[in-house]
């Protein structure tokens, strides 16, 4: 009884029946049918036995990775995500306050994989965007193209939340890696770095050298060993 | 009697740029190679459901997150003056243009809260587009294309799956479309119909570049025009308007009415309509008992499902080419 799904679909293509699957990402659904709304591969992800449920139907905006490996390694994926609620990004930090940083979001991970090589996003090489010294004069213009997020005081880390200083804590040009809490108002999202696996990932020290964690509050530089104090991501 | 002081006008205002004391004469320029009568126009050579053949392909602009390109077929006089050239002026022009799409992006700063998507359109003809130099600045004609190309992909846009964000689309034309064979004078029927190809291609760009963007829609938007055209060059009152899909303005001696529309294939929706002209006087081949309205929409949705077919199948191998490569 199932139909065969077609291998790529376009928009306002009928890809199956709620009957038969549940619609994913890239799919609307339209008088009890499965549509596709974005042009990309179709993909069926399978049913989960024990829960009972469909099987998911999406079109995918990446390639998927197994013919990925299979072609052109250096070729360059560009989709478009938007934060949402619990996504993890990667963010650079412009500006550091007594109550707040702020910061411009670089990348969202995706779900299925967090490590950034493997899923660039924002029409920018990942690696180049995260190993370029913070330069607030070069940045300024593709900052404001980029989506802006506050940490707030509170938000920073889980315990002791009265005692936070901020200062110690980011500095502008490190990169941070953040869970969204919030879609904020108009011009700001809203970031936690109260997990263990969430705050600093990479920065540089006064010297300018890219520092090495050595707990979850400090991070030394291998050059001069001069310590400085951060919120430091646990590495993986 | 008096005399009137003529000395005063010949006088010169030394504030501004003074003509030549003389009369002038505007220059003439030959239009044609040697002598040419009114058999040089274009001419229909398609039948009357016949098509252009339409060029799209998506993704040609690397710094953009989605764009397409788009040309409609040249008339067949146009070749046919290439190969015995009477005239230096070409007979007819073909629409050529450019579509981009950026975003979604952020929206700036002083915008207010939007939980969907925030659209904006663009049309510009480029100087060199049309017969008649355009500016740099949109004018009227351009911004009303734009709020129509905007009406037409708003309805076909999932807008609240991209929340506080916005993408520009811009449009830039490269060749018009003609209002009417350029040696004809402008009679009482005339209008932009040109503007109508050109917002059809337009629609259908434009809905190529925002699926190229990955940016979620309903279904693809394509673009469709049909009109009614009285070819005879004696008293229209004895013979009837005829029914065209996909009329060149070029080729037609005079259209009474034409409709263009954005069409959604998959779902049987229109999105835009826009009529023009009058189409009571038409009268439609015996048997057929829709209004003149009815028969131009219904063409013009013909139209589009036929552009359509174009669209879905370059948006196909622009995917299976990202997949492949």
């Amino acid at each position: 009884m199932t139909t065969t799904l077609p291998p790529v679909a376009i928009p306002g293509q009928c890809l199956g029946s709620v009957a038969m699957y549940s619609a994913g990402p890239g799919t609307h659904i339209q008088q009890s049918n499965i549509y596709a709304s974005i042009a990309g591969p179709v993909v069926a992800d399978p049913a989960q036995p024990k829960t009972g449920t469909k099987s998911t139907l999406r079109v995918s905006r990446v390639v998927p990775a197994t013919i990925r490996a299979a072609s052109a390694a250096n070729q360059k994926q560009r989709y478009n995500t938007l934060p949402a609620v619990d996504s993890i990004v990667l963010a650079r930090v412009t500006r550091v306050q007594k109550r707040q940083a702020t910061v411009s979001i670089l990348v969202v991970l995706d779900d299925a994989s967090q490590d950034p090589s493997q899923n660039a996003s924002d029409n920018d090489n990942v690696a180049s965007i995260l190993t370029s010294a913070a330069n607030p004069e070069n940045h300024n213009s593709t900052d404001e193209l980029r989506f802006q997020a506050l940490i707030r005081k509170e938000d920073v880390r889980a315990v002791e939340k009265d005692r936070v200083v901020m200062e110690d804590m980011f500095r502008v040009g490190d990169i941070v890696r953040g869970s969204v809490i919030s879609q904020g108002d108009q011009s700001f999202y809203y970031l936690t770095t109260a997990r263990n696996d969430l705050g600093i990932v990479m920065a540089r020290s006064d010297a300018g050298n890219m520092m090495f964690p050595v707990s979850w509050k400090e991070m030394r530089d291998p050059v001069t060993g001069a310590g400085e104090p951060r919120k430091v991501a646990r590495p993986y | 009697m008096l005399k009137l002081p003529l000395i005063k006008l010949e006088m010169n205002d030394r504030r501004r740029i003074n003509g030549p004391p003389g009369g002038t004469r505007p220059a003439v320029f030959a239009s044609h190679l040697e002598s040419s009568s009114a058999a040089d126009r274009a001419r229909r050579e398609r039948q009357p459901t016949e098509l252009r053949k339409i060029f799209l392909k998506t993704g040609l602009i690397p710094s953009a997150s989605g764009s397409s390109y788009l040309e409609f077929q040249p008339s067949a006089s146009l070749a046919a003056a290439r190969e015995t050239p009477k005239s230096l002026i070409p007979p007819s022009s073909a629409l050529k243009l450019a579509c981009t799409v950026h975003g979604p992006k952020p929206l700036p700063r002083s915008a207010a809260f939007s939980p969907n998507l925030v659209l904006t359109t663009h049309v510009k003809y480029a100087p060199f587009a049309a017969r008649k130099r355009k500016g740099h600045i949109r004018d009227a004609s351009e911004r009303d294309l734009g709020v129509h190309l905007e009406t037409a992909l708003r309805g076909a846009i999932i807008a609240e799956r991209w929340p506080k964000s916005g993408i520009d689309l811009t449009i830039t034309i490269l060749e018009a479309e003609d209002d009417r064979w350029w040696a004809d004078a402008p009679d009482s029927h005339d209008a932009s119909w040109g503007m109508m190809n050109v917002l059809a291609g337009c629609i259908t760009a434009a809905s190529a570049a925002i699926a190229d963007a990955h940016i979620d829609c309903l279904d693809l938007v394509a673009g469709g025009v049909a009109a009614l055209v009285s070819d005879d060059s004696g008293d229209s009152s004895t013979t009837s308007p005829r029914l065209m899909l996909d009329t060149d303005p070029a080729e037609h001696r005079s259209i009474m009415s034409a409709c263009v529309v954005a069409y959604m294939p998959a779902r049987d929706e229109i999105t835009e309509l826009w009529l023009k002209g009058d189409s009571s006087k038409a009268a439609l081949e015996n048997g057929d008992a829709r209004s003149a309205h009815e028969a131009l929409i219904d063409g013009a949705v013909d139209a589009a499902r036929g552009a359509y077919s174009v669209l879905g199948d370059a948006l196909r191998e622009s995917v299976l080419q990202t997949i492949q490569s």
